[in-house]
């Protein structure tokens, strides 16, 4: 599992580096639920632009994002790339009963573009806050304290949690599971010692958990409840924040004002 | 089973989001209802990140392999405790692999969440009929295998029912919404033949959450208790 690659961010003093968190969040989120609204090809192109300047701005290195679009790109490669063939009326070219559709084609660049553009905007979000960071800021905008608590404590004990599950699942393939080479059928016994695994690794983490719950209490968990602190807000933030606040809107009502489509 | 960024028009995404939030705040209320949740969050917290890491394991179905959601056995259990870890698990998935999205976060929560809660219910219905008096009997005796029984036969259900209104949530948002303009019977098709696909997978994990439960009610029952 792939979690060696879990903190996302680049550590960096770009404007958007320094942009307040907790505006930055909100700033970028409308952004990403604008774009989330956009129905017309028309608006694609500057939601792309709007994107790659607030990239550029970011200052993160390229390689960053296509490390972390690779992935999910594919996936969605493969859900769009079926449209152009199975969507539409107007046939651009055929070859048997394959035929290229121009409606199919529109609606797979509107989901590229919109796709591209939101998880950008996430990436940059994620590039350039450090988790905790973010934490900080969701919980000044009301994320329930449990929640944020559950969220850093899962997050402190992923790794080892990890660690531990690839320890056992090689002790597993050491012993011989796995070993034998079935064809066509899922042996019951299999199932019931994969069954085990994650018991074993569910029992460990609890007791685990307990252990740690005592720990937390020495420390005094629970005993001071302490107000979620706001830093000042600079210019710039303010300026980047307005600037995307309009951006969004604009997308919306351009996007309400012109004929509906049926894409 | 994640729904990615850019494919929900944005009315969705923000209803999902809807959804969730009033989901968490019944799920808090419910939790903050047992007293002074403290001593619960870093036993829920631990578990998720278990149950995260769990998610990558891949069961093996010669010549392919599969790997299991496991939301009917989050909601087994987890209870109330689900809904959240299930948002945590999947702003993780986010973050790390990619999988699912921002904007669809709460539409993917509601998704898997749900479902889990009502694994939850399925499963602590094991108690009716009971007499609640009763101690956990893990010997061979009568009372201890009907015990194992009950276990096992309502994890199953839990697990299965959780894992199928999690596959017919997801197959009826992507072909309700997804902005493509499939004629009636194409839809209807593409319903059927992604059920049928994925009842194989719920009896499944409705199997494997049967033996989980069967297995921690013999070393832990504690973990099942459904709080």
């Amino acid at each position: 599992m792939a979690l060696a690659n879990f903190e996302t961010y680049v550590p960096g003093r770009s404007r958007l580096h320094t942009w307040t968190p907790r505006l930055k969040l909100v700033s970028l989120g409308l952004l990403m639920f604008a774009f989330a609204a956009v129905r017309h090809l028309a608006l694609v192109p500057p939601m792309l632009c709007l994107t790659a300047v607030l990239y550029l701005l970011s200052e993160l290195p390229f390689s960053f994002l296509l490390k972390r679009l690779s992935y999910p790109g594919l996936f969605i490669l493969v859900v769009v790339l079926v449209l152009p063939f199975s969507t539409g009326e107007t046939v651009l070219w055929q070859w048997g009963a394959l035929a290229l559709r121009q409606e199919g084609i529109e609606t797979m660049f509107l989901i590229l573009g919109r796709f591209l553009s939101i998880l950008t905007l996430g990436f940059i979000l994620l590039g350039t806050t450090p988790f905790v960071t973010l934490l900080r800021a969701l919980r000044s905008l009301g994320l329930p304290t449990l929640i944020a608590d559950m969220t850093l404590l899962s997050y402190r004990y992923l790794f080892e949690t990890a660690e531990m599950l690839s320890t056992m699942q090689r002790s597993m393939r050491l012993r011989g599971f796995g070993q034998q080479r079935r064809k066509f059928r899922l042996q019951r016994q299999d199932l019931q010692r994969l069954a085990g695994l994650l018991g074993t690794l569910l029992v460990r983490s609890y007791e685990r958990s307990e252990r740690v719950y005592k720990a937390m209490q020495l420390r005094g968990y629970g005993q001071l409840k302490r107000p979620v602190e706001n830093p000042s807000i600079d210019s710039s933030s303010a300026l980047l924040t307005g600037f995307s606040v309009i951006a969004a809107l604009s997308f919306v009502i351009v996007e309400f004002s012109l004929p509906a489509v049926n894409l | 089973m994640h729904i990615p960024d850019g494919i929900l028009p944005a009315q969705v995404c923000i209803a999902g989001y809807g959804l969730t939030g009033l989901v968490t705040w019944y799920s808090l209320r419910q939790i903050n209802r047992k007293g002074d949740p403290s001593d619960q969050i870093p036993k829920a917290s631990l578990l998720t990140a278990a149950f995260f890491v769990a998610s990558s394991i891949y069961i093996p179905i010669p010549p392919s392999s599969v790997h299991l959601v496991l939301n009917g056995l989050l909601g087994v259990v987890l209870g109330y405790f689900a809904y959240p870890a299930i948002l945590i698990g999947l702003f993780f998935q986010a973050l790390v692999v990619g999988h699912g999205g921002l904007t669809t976060l709460g539409v993917n929560a509601s998704m898997m969440g749900i479902p889990a809660l009502m694994a939850y219910h399925i499963f602590q219905l094991r108690r009716v009929g009971s007499k609640a008096d009763k101690r956990e009997s893990l010997d061979d005796s009568f009372d201890g295998r009907a015990q194992r029984i009950r276990v096992g036969l309502f994890a199953f259900l839990g697990g299965s029912i959780g894992l199928a209104i999690a596959a017919l949530i997801f197959t009826g948002i992507v072909i309700t919404t997804v902005p493509a303009d499939f004629d009636f019977d194409t839809e209807r098709a593409a319903i059927v033949s992604l059920l049928i696909l994925h009842l194989p997978l719920a009896l499944l994990e409705g199997t494997f959450t049967a033996m989980l439960a069967v297995f921690l009610h013999r070393v832990k029952p504690e973990l099942l208790t459904g709080r």
